[in-house]
């Protein structure tokens, strides 16, 4: 793999990224969410002369598990199949570089893009919480959370690249990913909900069974980071501290890796395979 | 140059390309031609590594398939369906394709200017006109000054000052010595750009020969339509059957089936009957 | 810690004491200054007259000491009494001793025992300024009426929450003033059986409770601040409490609650801030009897994960002029069901809700709708609480939604507050909570936005060499 190869493309697919529309509603809306999130906390503080971090970030938390996933699953779904539909992909491939540079070299461009739409957002409202002095009372864990939230970030990009190499027009990559975000932040959570009530199932399993879902996962990381327990999630969450304690982070994270690092191979696979072009 | 042997390629049961088997030699020129669906742009896509393939290429002794980076970096190609970057500035498209060809950064202004793009480098892709176009695919091809060009249609979607425009071009880069693999349905490119054609139909090849000798070898016709008052319509026709033209009547004229050098031949025969042509047009 | 100039205050027998003092110092020379003073403080104790006043000399002494006699031990904060890791490092049984100025080590482990730094079992006993640390019990008064335990520092041990003794214990102890004290990883703060007694102005931090009082009535609690505790006070079968103006902050874990009501009948909770705490105030079956009121006024909820946890139990609470401020929810009822008979306003004034939507069309600051409290998440979540595992998921939003959307799905509200008040009234001063670190906050945004920048920047650059003119190299987009 040349590295100067991956570099270029990756330049060039943050370059396009910054110059897509959907990107950019995406990152305003994120920076407009959370400079709202942070109105709000600076008006409590007023009322309570001091301001609750944990709240604020509990907002954030909401706020991230619904945009990110959003921003990283579109743009995720458009990559590979956005120029196979544009005919510029099979340009680029006849050029003398490798898949493996093509694949590697969009999926970092997208990952600096959604990075920096991140960070505006966190620091933006990171700033203003701060002069507010209503901010984190651990910086560090604010910059924590920012990581969870790009873990995520990387997990939803991932499963976006696997739809955008099994698709060939992007229009239907984008619909296909507007769909498995409707799965993750809503349908998965609701059904599970319904089959916890429904089939009286054991908090351990309701536990485990979280884990299928990176949000959920993203969701308890970014819970016990802050919160430095799970209570808030109820018997589930007290649950998982008391059986896993000072494992937990471990778990989230390798919960994560997985899920970033396996539809990513797979759409590279699928993607490097392709007889389409 | 370009080795292609026993070149197979199946889309499902369909055969688009069936055991082609073709040495190109180095600064020649050879043609892929034959109708849509012949499996020409098969063939380049294959030699390009964007297909899989049975079979074996191989440039400059590089495999297309196992040292397909080593491969392509011999070549430069120019697609038949334009797709760049639209919202890229041409020269900046230049020096992105640059980068990724590892090629020379300050070939890219000669190269522009090469091909007379040089006035229209501030200008992004998309308000290039179709000639532009073609002509920026060119350069991009050249940036790396590759030996080998593979052109896929290249003229098929200019008008026809700008095709003689870009044939001219092609020709001059055939004579700084580029080996050339092209496809194309037209015999004036043929003719004037190949040195070798393969005729090509629904997968393989039914012949090769010299480029002149195409039209023959091909026996390729061309339609003339003359267009004759409404009263000699029928002896027209008795005239040129009695010629050995094939013809039949259409609208307000005849449709005559002819080789394309002797398209002057059906005229020749109406005014020996002394029947009046108004007009006639070439298909 | 304040300490006035000694020689001043100095009663003639503790001047004779003293002297004596130093003069077997003198005598014994440097070495009786060592780690095993030859000052032996039970001697001399069993010496002393009732009345006396004991400063005991810089150094470590072996303990456990029993402290029979009615005097007083001055340690100035120098003097270790160090426990031999079984049992009371001090015992102190005779009436009106005071124990003062020492740092207090080695008590036992027995749980059983109940192995204590301080335990003192006879009236009138003041312990004041005294460092305890890695003790099981702190200080330990059974059978010990009107007591004084002033301005002590009890660091418990580091072990398991259910394997730490109590930091203060209090057994059959009335009238029994706590005031100023720091107790620290230790279990709990228990006041048993002991009536009268005040607690003030101490703070109870990384405990199990920070304040438990079991069967016993008639007490004050004030400024006291409650950190970091699995429940900040916990008021278990007692009546007649004021609660007021303590911080609950950070109470947290399991049950989690800034304040827990079992049985209480009478009290007055009132000015307290509720911060943070995963339950705000827990209560079940408070008041037992219609007419011992619970009232809450002018107190503070904010940034919990729920601010009241109710059980359908509890009836004739009264809340009145209190903030709920941005917590995750306001109110559950625990194990679902409905509440009634208590009033969530009190002569026309009612609370301060952060979600109330409702408008105050005649300015009197009181809002024309009433509050209403309803979210069919919630009310499935105080049902089956293992829904909570989808606390802040985008799912739970959706299910209020559409609980919004389609009334027929829409549960029955939790509360109903008849005049919410729209402007929050006036709250006591906060102290006891650490401002955020706003300089390195700042630094954390401002790196935030540099990242960004620097890919923002990378972004928008050109493929374009640097050299090339810059009528080219701007972008058309």
């Amino acid at each position: 793999m040349d590295l100067h190869t991956v570099w270029t493309i990756a330049r060039k697919e943050l370059r396009d990224a910054l110059h897509n529309r959907w990107f950019l509603l995406y990152t305003l809306a994120f920076i407009g969410l959370s400079l709202g999130l942070s109105y709000l906390a600076m008006s409590g503080s007023g009322i309570a002369g001091f301001a609750g971090f944990g709240r604020t970030a509990a907002s954030l938390i909401n706020l991230v598990l619904l945009i990110v996933p959003l921003m990283a699953l579109t743009v995720g779904a458009q990559s590979l199949a956005g120029e196979q539909e544009r005919k510029t992909m099979a340009y680029l491939l006849a050029q003398p570089i490798t898949r493996l540079e093509v694949y590697v070299g969009k999926y970092l461009g997208l990952t600096m893009s959604l990075f920096a739409s991140l960070v505006l957002g966190f620091g933006i409202s990171g700033l203003v919480l701060a002069i507010d002095g209503s901010g984190a009372s651990d910086p560090w864990s604010y910059l924590i959370l920012v990581g969870l939230a790009f873990a995520l970030c990387l997990v939803m990009l991932s499963v976006g690249f696997l739809v955008s190499a099994l698709t060939r027009r992007a229009g239907v990559a984008v619909g296909i990913g507007l769909f498995l975000w409707l799965a993750f932040v809503f349908l998965g959570d609701l059904g599970m909900m319904g089959t916890a009530v429904a089939m009286r199932m054991p908090i351990n399993g309701l536990f485990w069974l979280s884990l299928a879902n990176p949000l959920q996962v993203f969701k308890m990381a970014a819970i016990l980071n802050i919160n430095a327990t799970l209570d808030v999630l109820g018997p589930a969450g007290i649950f998982a501290m008391q059986e896993y304690g000072s494992k937990l982070p471990l778990i989230f994270i390798g919960v994560l890796v997985i899920w970033a690092v396996l539809p990513g191979v797979a759409a590279f696979v699928r993607f490097d395979t392709s007889n389409d072009f | 140059m370009i080795h292609f042997e026993h070149l197979t390629k199946t889309f499902g049961r369909y055969r688009a390309v069936d055991d082609l088997s073709l040495d190109v030699k180095p600064q020649q020129a050879v043609a892929l031609w034959g109708p849509n669906g012949a499996g020409k742009t098969t063939v380049i896509k294959c030699l390009l590594g964007l297909l899989r393939y049975e079979g074996r290429i191989t440039l400059n002794g590089f495999d297309a398939r196992t040292q397909g980076r080593q491969a392509r970096s011999l070549l430069g190609y120019v697609p038949q369906e334009l797709a760049f970057y639209d919202d890229m500035k041409t020269l900046e498209s230049g020096y992105y394709f640059a980068q990724l060809k590892r090629a020379d950064m300050a070939r890219v202004p000669l190269v522009m200017a090469q091909v007379g793009l040089a006035d229209h480098g501030a200008k992004p892709v998309r308000a290039l006109s179709g000639g532009m176009k073609q002509r920026l695919a060119l350069a991009l091809a050249l940036l790396a000054d590759p030996p080998v060009l593979v052109l896929d249609e290249p003229t098929s979607s200019l008008d026809t000052a700008a095709r003689s425009q870009f044939l001219n071009l092609l020709c001059q880069v055939k004579a700084e010595g580029k080996t050339i693999i092209f496809t194309s349905h037209r015999i004036e490119e043929v003719e004037a750009l190949a040195d070798e054609v393969l005729i090509m139909d629904t997968g393989k090849v039914i012949g090769r020969c010299p480029a002149y000798r195409l039209a023959e070898e091909a026996g390729l016709r061309t339609q003339v339509k003359l267009i004759i008052a409404p009263d000699k319509l029928d002896a027209a026709l008795h005239v040129l059957k009695a010629d050995g033209f094939t013809v039949r009547r259409n609208g307000v004229g005849v449709l005559v089936d002819v080789l394309p050098r002797e398209k002057a031949q059906p005229i020749h025969s109406l005014s020996r009957a002394d029947i009046h042509i108004t007009d006639f047009e070439v298909e | 810690m304040f300490r006035p100039n000694f020689a001043a205050i100095l009663p003639p027998s503790l001047v004779a004491v003293t002297l004596c003092v130093l003069l077997t110092r003198s005598a014994h020379g440097v070495a009786a200054r060592a780690d095993a003073p030859a000052f032996d403080l039970q001697a001399m104790i069993a010496q002393a007259a009732p009345g006396d006043v004991i400063a005991v000399p810089p150094g470590t002494y072996a303990a456990p000491l029993l402290i029979d006699k009615s005097v007083t031990l001055e340690g100035n904060g120098a003097a270790i009494l160090q426990g031999d890791g079984s049992g009371n490092v001090v015992h102190i049984t005779a009436p009106g001793v005071t124990l003062r100025g020492f740092a207090l080590r080695g008590t036992g482990l027995s749980l059983d025992r109940e192995d204590a730094a301080v335990r003192v079992s006879a009236a009138d006993v003041t312990v004041e300024d005294n460092q305890i640390d890695d003790a099981l019990f702190g200080i330990y008064y059974e059978n010990a009426p009107r007591g004084v335990i002033r301005g002590n520092t009890v660091v418990g041990m580091d072990l398991l929450e259910s394997r730490r003794g109590d930091g203060l214990k209090l057994f059959y102890s009335a009238d029994t003033l706590v005031e100023g004290n720091t107790l620290q990883e230790t279990r709990d703060a228990i006041v048993w059986y002991s009536p009268g007694t005040i607690v003030r102005g101490n703070v109870m931090e990384h405990g199990r409770y920070g304040l438990h009082f079991m069967s016993t009535d008639n007490h004050i609690i004030e400024n006291n601040v409650l950190r970091g505790n699995s429940v900040g006070i916990y008021l278990m079968y007692g009546s007649n409490y004021t609660v007021r103006n303590n911080l609950l902050a950070d109470n947290r874990g399991p049950s989690g609650y800034g304040l827990g009501l079992k049985e209480t009948n009478r009290a007055t909770i009132e000015g307290n801030r509720f911060v943070n705490d995963r339950v705000g105030v827990y209560s079940d079956s408070s008041p037992l009897r219609p007419d011992a009121v619970v009232t809450f006024r002018n107190n503070l909820f904010a940034f919990n994960e729920i601010a009241l946890v109710l059980l359908p139990n509890v009836r004739h609470n009264v809340y009145t002029e209190n903030v709920f401020l941005e917590n995750g929810e306001q109110l559950s009822i625990a194990g679902g069901g409905e509440l009634a008979q208590n009033e969530w306003a009190l002569d026309g004034r009612g609370n301060y809700w952060s979600d109330y939507h409702g408008f105050d069309g005649d300015g009197d600051a009181i809002g024309d709708m009433p509050y209403v409290s309803q979210s069919l998440y919630e009310d499935m979540a105080a049902r089956h609480p293992e829904l909570r595992l989808f606390q802040l998921s985008p799912a739970a939003d959706a299910i209020d939604l559409a609980a919004k959307a389609f009334p027929i799905f829409a549960p029955r509200p939790l509360l109903e507050d008849p005049h919410p008040l729209t402007r929050p009234p006036a709250l006591p001063p906060v102290s006891g909570m650490a401002p955020p670190p706003v300089a390195l906050n700042l630094v954390v945004a401002l790196l935030l936005l540099a990242a960004a920048t620097v890919v923002l920047t990378l972004g928008l650059r050109s493929f374009m060499p640097r050299d090339t003119p810059s009528t080219l190299r701007t972008s058309i987009n």
